[in-house]
C-alpha cells in the first residue's frame, strides 16, 4: 500500500511481535530444559541460561530411540493423511455444493457428524476394524443372508479378512475418515462465483474438467492451510499409532518419545525426553515454513 | 526303473523332512511381551529381553512397550477383542481384579506346571504374593515390578532440632514437623493429594494399621464389597494431615505445581516426604551436593500392633488363545525373570526390589545393600514383611480401582480446599465410590473372583 | 447455502462423494455403531458378555450432579477458549495480511504452537503457570495466595483455556490467513484509492469476505474444544481440583479408557455427540445468516 500509516504500523509491529514471543516461549523453554544435566533440569525454578549439554542430549535422545527411521515414518503417516484428507475432503465438498441431488444434505450431515466424536474415545471397536478392514461387509453379508446365498449358488464359503496392522495403510486411512476438510472446501467454494461455473458449461466444459482447472487452483490457499494443519495433526497423533504399530517397523517418531519420557519412579531425564521432543517437533516446523510457499494473493476479483 | 523311481522318492521324503525339520532349528518362536513402562525403565526392559533371547536360541520375546500401565491394558482389551493380543502383558496392580474375570489369561502356576519348570511360591514375599494370588492361594499372574512405600527424611534438618532417628509414629512426626517450622523450615514436610496418592496415604495406612479399606476383607471375599475408609483410623489420619497443612508443616507438591514431592525433598526444599522405594535413586542422582538423607518404614500411630505395608507396581500375565509353542516360550521367559541373577540385574538397573527372598538373599550375598547408591533399600523389605499378612492386609481387590482412586484425588482435594470437612469428603469418597462397585457389580453378573 | 448454478449429472456428482462415505463408514460409523449398542448395556471390557439394561446407562449419567458439573466446565471451557483463539487468530491474520517488513517470517512462526507435540506443551506450561517455580510464581511473590491452580478450580481452568487457546491460536491464524489471501488486492486497492482507511477497509471489505472462514472456525473451534481437550486436561489438572476441569471428553476418556467402564463412557459419547450436534445446528442456523458467500 501506499499510504502512511505510521501509528498503526507500529501497532502491528508490537503486536506481531508479541505474538511472536507467545508462540515461541514454550518452545525456548524446550530447547533450554534439552540443554541441561540431569541435576539441573529438574531444579525448581529451572534455570532459564541455557547449559552446556544440548549436543550431548540431542544425541542421546537420538540413538536411544532410533529416531532415524521413525521420523521416515512419522513423515510417510503425517503426509498421507494430510494429502488423502486434501484430496478426499475435495472431492466430497464438490459433490455437494455443485450437485442437486436427494439425500446431498443427509450426506453432508453425515460426513460432518463424524467431528464429532474423537478417535481416541472409539478405538477399542476401530481396532477391531482395522484388524480385519473387511469385517463389516463381512457381517452384512452374512446379516443380510448373502454369505449363504452365495454359498448356494457358488459353493463359495464368503470369508472376507483384510488386516491392516502394522501398516501405512492402517495407520493411515482411518486418521482421514474425518470431516474438517469437507466442511473448509464447502465453504470455500460456496464464495466462488456462480459466473465462473456459468462461463465454464458455456465453454463445454463437464464437472471434472470445472473441477480440476478451475476450482482446484482457486482453493490453493485453503488447501495449503489444509495441508499443514492436517500434517502437523497426524505427525503428532499418539494413541493410535501405539496401538496398530506392534512392530518397531512401522513405528512413528512422536510414539518412540516413550523411550525417553521418564516413568513415574524412574530417573527423570527430562533433558533427554526434552532433546528428543525437539528433535520430533522440527521437521514439521519446517513442513511449515515449504508450505507457506502456497499462500498467493487472490488473482479473481469477486464482482458481482 | 523302478529303482530309479525308489531312489528318488526316498531323496523327496528326506528332502521333505529336512523341510520341515529345518525351521525348528533355524527360527526360534516368537512371542509378544507388551508392557507399561516408559523412559529407562523401558530401556531396562528392553536389555532384559536382549538378555533372554540371547540366554537361549528356541525363543524370541518381541517386547513393546505401551508407554503407561493405563495404555497397556487397554491396548491388549482392544487387541484381545480382535484376536491379536500378545502372549504375556504387565498388569499393575489396581487391574488385578478385572483380569481375574476377564476370562482372558491362562493362569500361570498351570502354565509353569504344564511345560516343565517347578517353581516355589512359598519362595515369594507373602505380602507380595498374596496380593497377587487368589483367596485361595493361587498365582494367576507373576509378580514383576515391584515396590512399597517408605518414608524420606532429612537427616541435616532432623540435625537441627536434635533428632538422628527417623520418627516411628505419627505424634512424633507431628511433634518434629512442628519443630522444625520453629526452627525456620518453610516446607517441612510435602505430600500430593491427586489420585494416585491414594496408595501412600489411603492403602498403604490402611495396611499397616490393619485397618479394612472396604469390606469382604478388602474385596477378596466378594465383588459386593464396598468402601468403609469413612470410619477407620484413616479419617484420624486424614485430619491430622490437613490441620498440619492449615498450620503451615505441610506443603502440597506436585508435577502440575511445577515440583514434585520428589524433587522437592532431593533439593532440600522439603524435609520429609513418603514415597515409593522406587524414587530412592532418583533423589540419589538428582539431590542437592552434600544433603545427608535416609529411608525408614511409614509411621504409625502409637499404640499400633504393625503390620506389612502394601507392594505396589504390576505383574506379568499370560493370555488365553495362543499356541502351545508360544506358551512354552512364555514359560521359559517367566522362568528366567524368576531367577535370582535377573532380580539383581533389575533391582540394580532400576528402584524395584526383589520379588522372592532367594532373591533378595542373593543379592545381599554380593553385598547389594552394603554401599550406595542401593545402601537403604533394605527397609522396603522389612517393611514388607513387617508380619505375615492378615485378611486385610493382603492387598485391595475392587473392581475399577482406578476411578476409585480417582474419586479419592478429586475428594481429597475438596478437603484441602475447604470446601468440605474431612468427614464430608470422605462419606462422599465412600458413596461414589460405592456406586462404582455396584456398577463393577452388575457388569459382571453370576461371575465370582477366583 | 445453496449454489445456484450446479451440474446436472447426479449420478458423477455422488460419486465424488463415494470414496469419504467408504471411509467414514467403514472406521467412523461401524466402530460407532458398536459404541451405541455398547451404551445400552453392560459391557465387560474383555468382551466375556453383556447385558441388555435399555436406557439404565442415560439414566444414571444425568442424575449424577458430577456429570452436570462436567458439562457446564466444558460449556464454559469451551466458549472462553474459542473467543480468545479466535480473537488473538484474528488479529495476528490480520495484521500479518498487511505485509509489512517480517510478515513472511511471522507468517511461518504463527502456526508453530499448533505443531507442538503433547510432551513439550506440557512441560512449557508446566513451567509457565506453576505457582510456586515458573512464571506466575512471580506473580504470587507480589499477591501471595493469588494462583493456586492445585486447589482453586477457578485458577486451574484457567490454565487450561490459555494452553489450549495457544495451541489454537496457530490453527486459526492459518486459516484465516489463507482466507485474507484470498481477497483480490485490486478490491482493497480500489477502496483505498477511494479514501477509506485501513480498519474502514477491513470492516467493509475484508471482514465481510472472510465470513465463510470464521463460520467454520467458530464451528471447528467449538467442536474441537469439546474433543482435542483431554490431552491437555490429561497432562496439565487430570480433571481436578476436585473435578473443577473434568470436562466432558475428559470424563468419557478417564471413564473407559482408564476405568474401563465402556457402557458408561459410550453413554456419555452419546451425550457429548448430540450436545455438540444441537449446538451445530444452532449455529448453522442461526449464525450462517450472517455468512456472505459472495
Amino acid at each position: 500500500m501506499v499510504e502512511r500509516t505510521p501509528f498503526l504500523n507500529l501497532f502491528t509491529h508490537v503486536v506481531l511481535f508479541l505474538g511472536f514471543l507467545l508462540c515461541i516461549a514454550p518452545f525456548a523453554i524446550v530447547a533450554i530444559a534439552a540443554s541441561h544435566n540431569l541435576r539441573d533440569v529438574n531444579d525448581v525454578p529451572m534455570s532459564l541460561l541455557p547449559g552446556s549439554d544440548f549436543w550431548l542430549n540431542v544425541e542421546t535422545a537420538w540413538t536411544t530411540a532410533d529416531l532415524g527411521p521413525k521420523l521416515l515414518n512419522s513423515f510417510i503417516m503425517a503426509a498421507g493423511v494430510a494429502g488423502g484428507k486434501v484430496i478426499i475432503s475435495a472431492l466430497t465438498a464438490f459433490s455437494i455444493v455443485y450437485f442437486r441431488y436427494p439425500g446431498r444434505t443427509f450426506i453432508f450431515w453425515l460426513i460432518f457428524v463424524t467431528l464429532m466424536l474423537p478417535l481416541e474415545v472409539r478405538i477399542v471397536p476401530t481396532y477391531a476394524v482395522v484388524a480385519n478392514v473387511l469385517s463389516p461387509y463381512q457381517t452384512i453379508l452374512d446379516l443380510t443372508g448373502m454369505t449363504w446365498l452365495i454359498e448356494k449358488v457358488s459353493g463359495v464359503q464368503v470369508s472376507l479378512s483384510l488386516g491392516l496392522l502394522n501398516s501405512y495403510t492402517g495407520l493411515i486411512l482411518p486418521l482421514v475418515a474425518t470431516a474438517t476438510g469437507t466442511f473448509l472446501y464447502r465453504q470455500f467454494f460456496l464464495t466462488v462465483p456462480d459466473e465462473l461455473t456459468e462461463a465454464a458449461r458455456m465453454d463445454g466444459a463437464g464437472p471434472l474438467r470445472f473441477f480440476l482447472d478451475i476450482l482446484l487452483p482457486l482453493s490453493r490457499n485453503n488447501m495449503a492451510a489444509l495441508g499443514t494443519i492436517m500434517f502437523l495433526w497426524a505427525w503428532n497423533q499418539y494413541l493410535w499409532p501405539l496401538l496398530i504399530t506392534t512392530d518397531q517397523s512401522h513405528a512413528t517418531a512422536v510414539t518412540e518419545l516413550k523411550q525417553l519420557i521418564p516413568n513415574v519412579g524412574g530417573i527423570p531425564e527430562w533433558n533427554i525426553a526434552m532433546a528428543g521432543t525437539l528433535i520430533v517437533m522440527l521437521p514439521p516446523l519446517v513442513v511449515v515454513v515449504l508450505m507457506q510457499r502456497w499462500f498467493v494473493r487472490g488473482l479473481i476479483a469477486t464482482e458481482k | 526303473m523302478s529303482m530309479i523311481k525308489r531312489g528318488l522318492a526316498a531323496l523327496a521324503a528326506a528332502t521333505l523332512s529336512t523341510a520341515l525339520a529345518m525351521p525348528a532349528f533355524a527360527e526360534p518362536v516368537k512371542f509378544d511381551f507388551w508392557f507399561g513402562l516408559s523412559g529407562d525403565l523401558a530401556r531396562v526392559v528392553d536389555t532384559m529381553c536382549k538378555n533372554f533371547n540371547e540366554s537361549q536360541k528356541d525363543y524370541e520375546a518381541v517386547c513393546t512397550s505401551q508407554g503407561n500401565y493405563d495404555a497397556t491394558l487397554q491396548n491388549t482389551i482392544a487387541a484381545f477383542r480382535a484376536g491379536k493380543q500378545p502372549t504375556v502383558v504387565q498388569v499393575y496392580d489396581v487391574g488385578t481384579a478385572t483380569m481375574m474375570l476377564s476370562g482372558a489369561y491362562k493362569p500361570a502356576d498351570k502354565l509353569m506346571e504344564e511345560n516343565g519348570y517347578k517353581i516355589d511360591y512359598a519362595d515369594y514375599f507373602p505380602g507380595i504374593a498374596r496380593y497377587y494370588a487368589t483367596s485361595k492361594g493361587e498365582m494367576l499372574s507373576f509378580p514383576f515390578n515391584s515396590s512399597t512405600a517408605l518414608m524420606y527424611w532429612n537427616k541435616d534438618a532432623f540435625a537441627k532440632i536434635g533428632k538422628t532417628e527417623a520418627p516411628k509414629t505419627w505424634e512424633d512426626v507431628g511433634a518434629d514437623l512442628q519443630a522444625m517450622k520453629d526452627a525456620g523450615y518453610e516446607c517441612p514436610m510435602a505430600i500430593n493429594i491427586s489420585a494416585n496418592e491414594s496408595w501412600q496415604l489411603m492403602e498403604q495406612f490402611s495396611a499397616i494399621h490393619n485397618q479394612p479399606v472396604a469390606t469382604k476383607n478388602n474385596g477378596y471375599d466378594g465383588l459386593d464389597a464396598r468402601l468403609e475408609v469413612n470410619k477407620t483410623k484413616f479419617v484420624q489420619y486424614v485430619t491430622d494431615l490437613k490441620k498440619w497443612y492449615d498450620a503451615g508443616l505441610i506443603k502440597i507438591k506436585s508435577k502440575d505445581l511445577g515440583q514434585d514431592m520428589v524433587q522437592a525433598f532431593a533439593s532440600g526444599t522439603c524435609q520429609v516426604i513418603l514415597t515409593s522405594v522406587g524414587d530412592h535413586g532418583t533423589v540419589g542422582r538428582t539431590q542437592k551436593e552434600g544433603m545427608n538423607w535416609d529411608v525408614a518404614e511409614l509411621p504409625a500411630y502409637a499404640g499400633t500392633e504393625r503390620k506389612n505395608s502394601l507392594v505396589g507396581g504390576a505383574s506379568l500375565w499370560v493370555l488365553s488363545g495362543k499356541s502351545d509353542a508360544e506358551y512354552k516360550g512364555a514359560a521359559a521367559f517367566l522362568n528366567f525373570i524368576h531367577d535370582p541373577k535377573t532380580a539383581l540385574f533389575w533391582s540394580t538397573n532400576t528402584g524395584y526390589i526383589p520379588v522372592t527372598k532367594s532373591g533378595f538373599d542373593y543379592m545381599k550375598s554380593t553385598g547389594f545393600y552394603d554401599k550406595a547408591p542401593y545402601k537403604g533399600r533394605e527397609v522396603a523389605i522389612a517393611s514388607l514383611t513387617a508380619s505375615e499378612p492378615t485378611e486385610i492386609t493382603r492387598g485391595v481387590r475392587l473392581g475399577n480401582f482406578t476411578q476409585i482412586r480417582a474419586e479419592f484425588g478429586t475428594q481429597m482435594q475438596a478437603i484441602f480446599a475447604n470446601k468440605v470437612s474431612v468427614q464430608e469428603g470422605l462419606d462422599a469418597l465412600v458413596k461414589n465410590g460405592n456406586a462404582i462397585l455396584e456398577r463393577f457389580q452388575q457388569t459382571y453378573p453370576g461371575k465370582t473372583l477366583p | 447455502m445453496e449454489k445456484r448454478v450446479t451440474f446436472s449429472k447426479s449420478t458423477i456428482g455422488i460419486l465424488f462423494a463415494v470414496p469419504q462415505l467408504l471411509l467414514i463408514f467403514t472406521f467412523f460409523y461401524w466402530p460407532a455403531g458398536q459404541a451405541i449398542y455398547w451404551s445400552l448395556t453392560l459391557q465387560q471390557p474383555w468382551g466375556g458378555g453383556n447385558i441388555w439394561v435399555g436406557l439404565d446407562n442415560f439414566r444414571s449419567i444425568l442424575s449424577n450432579p458430577d456429570y452436570w458439573n462436567s458439562i457446564s466446565a466444558s460449556l464454559v471451557f469451551a466458549g472462553i477458549s474459542t473467543g480468545l483463539a479466535m480473537f488473538i487468530g484474528l488479529l495476528l491474520a490480520a495484521l500479518t495480511d498487511r505485509q509489512l517488513a517480517g510478515s513472511r517470517f511471522y507468517r511461518v512462526v504463527l502456526i508453530w504452537p499448533y505443531g507442538i507435540a503433547a510432551p513439550a506443551l506440557a512441560m512449557a506450561f508446566r513451567f509457565i503457570l506453576a505457582p510456586e517455580a515458573g512464571f506466575m510464581a512471580i506473580v504470587n511473590r507480589a499477591w501471595p495466595g493469588f494462583w493456586d491452580p492445585g486447589l482453586d478450580g477457578a485458577d486451574a481452568m484457567a490454565s487450561i483455556i490459555v494452553a489450549f487457546s495457544w495451541k489454537y491460536v496457530g490453527y486459526n491464524f492459518i486459516f484465516f490467513l489463507a482466507a485474507f489471501q484470498a481477497i483480490p488486492r485490486s478490491l482493497i486497492e480500489a477502496a483505498a484509492m477511494d479514501g477509506s482507511g485501513v480498519v474502514r477497509r477491513f470492516w467493509d471489505i475484508q471482514f465481510p469476505l472472510i465470513t465463510p472462514t470464521i463460520f467454520f472456525l467458530l464451528v471447528i473451534n467449538i467442536t474441537e474444544s469439546f474433543q482435542d481437550s483431554f490431552a491437555i486436561v490429561d497432562i496439565m489438572t487430570s480433571g481436578g481440583p476436585a473435578n473443577a476441569t473434568n470436562l466432558m471428553v475428559y470424563k468419557i476418556y478417564s471413564d473407559g479408557f482408564k476405568g474401563l467402564d465402556y457402557s458408561g463412557a459410550a453413554a456419555q459419547s452419546i451425550i457429548l455427540m448430540l450436545l455438540i450436534i444441537v449446538l451445530t445446528i444452532f449455529q448453522f442456523r442461526f449464525i450462517e445468516r450472517r455468512v456472505h458467500y459472495r
